[in-house]
């Protein structure tokens, strides 16, 4: 009991049972149906899931940035360091959004003010949160931009978002998010919108930063190389739900959900031996309008069985700190989930395990 | 920055050079000139003439002597008035038709930025039904019914406090002018609010503002640095265009509040067909609007430092 309270107090952030839905013209749509995870500091928890699942909605509602209407939330608890979160406000009072929480976006190209100078909109973080004056923050903002490898920062912060490139932009949004130095950098998809080489400068920069700060990031991709190269940590996220967390080991080598596995098989390699086909997940996932009453992927799963049709499963734990949402791993189910294991042997690039 | 100030006011005086052809070309299209009046003309007063304006000769020739003239900047003498250079006609009157022009385009800008604001901040609930409602009267009405309504509820609301609060009609005062500066640029208002409102929309559901509020900055001060100035580039855009909307619009605005603008001159001018102060006013508000529209550009390159030109 008492390694419990310790994990729960060495979390930085702490969220419990998530729910957010929206308001729309066709019904209301369940995003995120009761998620919980916990971030530790200097600890990289990546958060998986195909478009739409609701990864980005998870990370913006504990900022606080989800749009109110239509958007809202409806259970669950954030808190940061014990504290609770609304609203990207601590209980007490604290300034959460931007100051303790950094926050990078998948477009850099679309995610700065196209009419303010890149050195004025990093300063602007550290003068709202630090109350620096315009010259003492913009003398910091030139420090932030050498601190992510931009060359001739003193020049470059004088500079607009039109005049960089897209990877000198993502630079610049980092330099921004960790202007106040912040515990936690969220980064939803980062490298989306990059060509692989930036894609991998990118990474290695968030990395180092991460070490030279012990700052804790989450990271949104649907990239699974991203998450091997990256990923401490890793929530598998389909319809709302995490259907598997764990390490990112026990996720690509030791995958408990036949979505996770699933995914697995579906990542191309560039081997030479590798004769083998992509192996798609078949189907599309469910209509969130309306969620299945039972497994969220009963309508997609290979080894779905009569129970998943319309009892949820809960989490089993498959191990220490490694959770699935499946059926499977009952005591008095007959399948094991060892048949799974088809095409997931392979080892994965990027990782070194 | 001075290259393409330069570039564009090269590229000024030939569009007036075309206006001013156009016009000289399509005036001598109308039958008749302005010396057939019915008022009997000496022998001699019409040689002196024909002399100085080469009505005698072929058109090419007129032509030649007409912008010979006007690049002395000498418009000529009215033929329809006794004894009034053009040159005299636009120095008195125009000023007038400049600053009620000038007073309205700002009220139209303003006014427009501040209810697209407000209608894209209230979306979809009562300040913005109202306000677009009444953005559809002011575009469809036109600016002389305007006139006359607002005349009317002038009329009437002085009555209504038995002493002048506005004068209905008249110039020379700051308070000759509001009444026919609000009329004058409603229209283009109207117009400018819906511009407005729609580029806020745009830019409040942008990934930038989505950034400065991850950033944690004050709705305040996200509104001002990251929305508005934003939004009002499309804006600044119309601005140029918009002052020659109201320019027009200004010729019936001054003849029904009885404004001693250049309006006037200008419409009396086409019914008596008198060359030259058709040729002058034209001219020189061709010239007045192609300056305007630069100094737009100009503006805009100024606000929005990715046309900031070289």
């Amino acid at each position: 009991m008492t390694a419990v309270i310790d994990q729960v107090t060495s979390a930085l952030l702490e969220v419990r049972d998530l729910e957010v839905e929206f308001d729309t013209y066709g019904g209301t749509v369940r995003a995120v149906r009761g998620v919980s995870f916990e971030v530790h500091a200097g600890k990289t928890l990546a958060i998986v899931g195909e478009s739409g699942c609701g990864k980005s909605v998870t990370v913006q509602s504990i900022m606080g940035l989800i749009p109110s209407p239509p958007g809202r939330i409806v259970g669950g608890t954030a808190k940061l360091r014990g504290k609770e979160i609304v609203d990207g406000v601590t209980a007490d009072g604290e300034i959460v959004r931007g100051s303790r929480i950094g926050m990078i976006f998948q477009d850099p190209m679309t995610s700065l003010n196209p009419t303010m100078t890149i050195g004025d909109q990093i300063a602007e973080t550290l003068q709202v949160h630090r109350g620096f004056s315009h010259s003492q923050a913009l003398r910091l903002a030139v420090e932030l931009l050498e601190m992510t490898r931009i060359n001739e920062p003193s020049r470059r912060a004088r500079q607009y978002p039109f005049e960089f490139s897209g990877g000198m932009l993502q630079r610049s949004m980092i330099a921004m998010a960790i202007a106040c130095r912040p515990s936690i950098l969220i980064a939803d998809e980062p490298t989306t919108a990059l060509d692989v080489t930036i894609q991998s400068q990118i990474l290695d920069l968030l990395r180092d930063l991460q070490q030279e700060n012990n700052m804790a990031i989450v990271l949104i991709t649907h990239d699974l190389g991203v998450v091997a190269r990256m990923a401490d940590e890793v929530a598998v996220m389909y319809a709302g739900e995490f259907l598997e967390t764990g390490t990112a080991d026990d996720i690509f080598y030791n995958s408990a959900h036949p979505y996770t596995v699933g995914l697995r098989a579906a990542m191309p390699t560039n081997r030479d031996e590798s004769e083998q086909d992509l192996m798609p997940i078949d189907g599309s996932p469910p209509d969130l309008f309306a969620p299945p009453p039972g497994c969220a992927y009963f309508a997609r799963c290979p080894h779905a069985m009569e129970a998943c049709r319309n009892d949820p499963p809960p989490g089993f734990a498959v191990g220490s700190g490694h959770m699935t949402r499946c059926w499977l791993h009952h005591a008095d189910c007959s399948r094991r989930i060892e048949d799974l294991h088809y095409a997931a042997a392979a080892p994965l690039e990027g990782r070194d395990a | 920055m001075i290259l393409y100030t330069i570039k564009r006011l090269i590229q000024g005086v030939i569009t007036v050079w075309f206006i001013a052809t156009a016009t000289f070309f399509a005036m001598h299209g109308v039958p008749g000139d302005p010396l057939m009046t019915d008022k009997a003309m000496s022998e001699e007063v019409r040689k002196n003439l024909d002399a100085h304006y080469g009505f005698d000769q072929p058109k090419w020739k007129q032509y030649g002597i007409y912008i010979g003239h006007m690049v002395q900047g000498d418009f000529g003498i009215s033929f329809a008035q006794e004894n009034r250079r053009v040159n005299d006609i636009l120095w008195e009157h125009f000023p007038v038709s400049a600053f009620l022009g000038i007073l309205a385009i700002t009220f139209a800008g303003l006014g427009g930025i501040l209810f697209g604001a407000l209608t894209a901040r209230y979306r979809n609930r009562m300040p913005d039904i109202v306000i677009m409602f009444l953005v559809i009267l002011g575009i469809s009405v036109p600016s002389f019914v305007f006139a006359a309504l607002g005349q009317l509820a002038l009329v009437k609301l002085n009555a209504f406090f038995g002493t002048s609060i506005l004068p209905v009609a008249g110039w020379g005062t700051l308070s000759h002018m509001i009444a026919p500066s609000l009329v004058l640029g409603l229209g283009t208002m109207a117009f400018l609010t819906r511009l407005m409102r729609s580029s806020m929309l745009e830019i409040v559901s942008s990934d930038y503002v989505r950034t400065a509020r991850s950033k944690g900055l004050p709705t305040t001060r996200i509104f001002l640095r990251h929305e508005l100035r934003n939004a009002i580039l499309p804006v600044v855009t119309v601005l140029g265009p918009s002052i020659a909307a109201i320019t027009t619009g200004g010729f019936v605005v001054e003849l029904v509040f009885a404004i001693p603008g250049l309006g006037r001159y200008f419409v009396q001018a086409v019914q008596q067909l008198d060359y030259t102060v058709i040729m002058g006013t034209t001219v020189f508000y061709g010239a007045f609007l192609v300056f305007m529209v630069i100094v737009v550009d100009l503006l805009y390159g100024l606000i929005d430092p990715r046309v900031r030109l070289e």
